[in-house]
């Protein structure tokens, strides 16, 4: 049965200026612009690139049982999660963390914000605002929580790369203030004028937003939520405003290149309906090295139990950009020619080379004269058994097989968590 | 993504209905991809050539082409021997985007038989095909 695709906002926008359309999740998004996605990629990573991500969903949580309601269901313990000083969330940050079932097994992973005191906004991914809303809704067992879908009430957009700042700097109101203790993972303002919080941030014609120091890139960056009114505004004043800077659109291609080298996993290909353990990811569980966890949480007795039982997850990175496509051959294999596993993300980073025993990026400092990369392999891997990092293992497609080292980084020198200040300058 | 209209069809070339085109000059018979294929495959990063000297029957499978999108396989338009191969792409994979039907040319047949040439697509019968995809 043909099934019709939603639209984001920007739909017209992206076909007139030349996006090649894909179907993602419930959405018709934009792979590449005309300056494709390796150009899109590179730009993240040297100037700037804007990306429509309004097809992720929102949910907003209010209510003087939320952060009760919020500690059984999501994998951070709210208490202790913030900063290397593991401190609670408070008003004004975010945190990374999964929604799992009983089993341990990921429902969906979320970035949680916290506006006010009871009041949190959950965006999870594409059409899965629905599925966790009643997930929510099903365990609050009497606490006082409203639970809102805000999806498609809220225009997003991020705004990734190191000339992120300056660009903003150029069309907020009062950017000094704005930018001031802006920390990784922090946000300030709200997208709807009612809110107390809508004055914290708001653009030059008094458009108010929420503007968060997060993204998807592993870049320097912000993610923008804004009314639906106000979304074509706010993306053609980015473009506008940036030209001089070399800010282009991204699609979904550059997108899931610059996540992969970045070290995250996309839901339901990298994390998904099994346990959540042995992967790359555990600063989105709570765990407290003398004890375990430092909460109970629904899946967490399940981790606690089935440690011995769980696949392993691994980052890899190759030895020269060929990739292979994850199809019903493509496999992970042993030195015996065995399956040991499964490919769950095979991308190219183009930004990365390998120059003698190390990987460097085009921003590396510290990369060789005339350093010209043509790109990695990389993704990720889920494996019956441990395997040390520097390990090579071989993957492989229907058409070819290559090898590839098991490790703990991929792209280096990213700047998604360099000091603001140093970013204006 | 290009509009049918914006696409460059050259007249004097033949097309297959896997987007590769072939265009005889003397006794042999160039081939590449289409402003199509390149367009829908986003940008090309890498490209797997057949050796010269090497055989292949119309519609074997002769070489990959590795795009940011995915890694694709390239047909052979029409059987014959490969006399030449374009040495730059090595280099430039990018040129199969920047200009397909020029100096992202990809190799050079000499022919089996004048027939299977005849009876690939025009650029009339190719421009059809497409508004029917």
């Amino acid at each position: 049965m043909h099934k019709t695709l939603k639209r984001t906002l920007l739909y017209d926008w992206h076909v007139k200026h030349g996006a090649n359309m894909a179907p993602f999740g419930e959405y018709e998004m934009p792979l590449w612009y005309p300056a494709g996605a390796r150009e899109e990629h590179l730009s993240v990573i040297t100037r700037a690139g804007l990306f429509d991500t309004s097809h992720m969903a929102v949910i907003a949580a209010a209510g003087a049982g939320t952060r009760d309601l919020l500690q059984l269901c999501f994998s951070k313990d709210l208490q202790c999660c913030t900063g290397k000083e593991k401190a609670p969330l408070t008003p004004g940050k975010c945190v990374y963390g999964v929604f799992l079932n009983q089993k341990g097994e990921v429902l969906d992973d979320a970035i949680l914000y916290q506006c006010a005191v009871d009041q949190y906004m959950i965006v999870v991914n594409s059409g899965k605002g629905q599925e966790i809303l009643y997930y929510l809704e099903t365990h609050k067992n009497g606490r006082k929580t409203e639970l809102t879908d805000l999806s498609g009430q809220i225009g997003k957009l991020d705004v990734q790369g190191p000339l992120s700042a300056k660009i903003l700097n150029k069309i907020i109101n009062r950017p000094d203030q704005v930018f001031a203790n802006m920390r990784y993972f922090s946000f300030k303002g709200y997208f709807d004028e009612a809110s107390e919080l809508a004055d914290q941030v708001r653009l030059l014609d008094r458009t108010p937003l929420l503007l968060s120091r997060t993204g998807y890139t592993g870049e320097f960056g912000f993610e923008i939520f804004v009314r639906p009114e106000h979304f074509k505004k706010v993306w053609e004043l980015i473009i506008e405003s940036s030209k001089d800077m070399g800010l282009i659109p991204c699609g979904l291609a550059a997108r899931d290149s610059l996540r992969t080298g970045a070290m995250l996993p996309l839901s339901h290909q990298d994390i998904g309906p099994w346990l959540f353990l042995n992967h790359p990811w555990p600063f989105a569980l709570p765990y407290n090295e003398k004890y375990g966890f430092s909460k109970k949480f629904i899946g967490s007795e399940a981790l606690e139990k089935q440690t011995n039982h769980a696949d392993h997850t691994y980052a890899f990175a190759g030895f020269d950009l060929r990739k292979i496509t994850i199809c019903y051959e493509s496999a992970v294999i042993d030195q015996d020619g065995k399956c040991m596993g499964q490919v769950l993300t095979c991308v190219t980073d183009m930004a990365i080379g390998r120059h003698e025993d190390r990987v460097f990026c085009i921003s590396s400092p510290d990369k060789p004269p005339g350093f010209k990369p043509a790109g990695l392999s990389c993704g990720y891997v889920k494996v019956d058994r441990p395997l040390d990092i520097g390990r090579i293992i071989r993957i492989k497609d229907k058409r070819r097989e290559i090898p590839v080292m098991i490790v703990d980084n991929i792209r280096p020198d990213r700047t998604a968590r360099i000091d603001i200040q140093k970013m204006l300058f | 993504m290009k509009e049918l209209n914006d696409l460059h069809l050259p007249d004097d070339i033949r097309y297959t209905d896997d987007h590769e085109w072939a265009q005889k000059t003397g006794d042999t018979i160039k081939i590449g991809i289409s402003d199509y294929a390149q367009d829908q495959l986003g940008d090309i990063v890498y490209v797997e050539l057949p050796q010269i000297g090497s055989g292949f029957d119309q519609k074997q499978q002769c070489g990959t082409i590795e795009s940011v999108k995915a890694v694709s396989e390239m047909y052979m338009p029409i059987g014959g021997e490969v006399i030449a191969i374009n040495p730059d792409l090595e280099g430039a994979p990018e040129l199969l985007n920047k200009d397909p039907y020029g100096r992202g040319w990809m190799f050079e047949v000499k022919p089996a038989g004048v027939s299977e040439y005849e009876q690939l697509m025009d650029k009339k019968a190719y421009l059809e095909m497409l508004k029917g995809l």
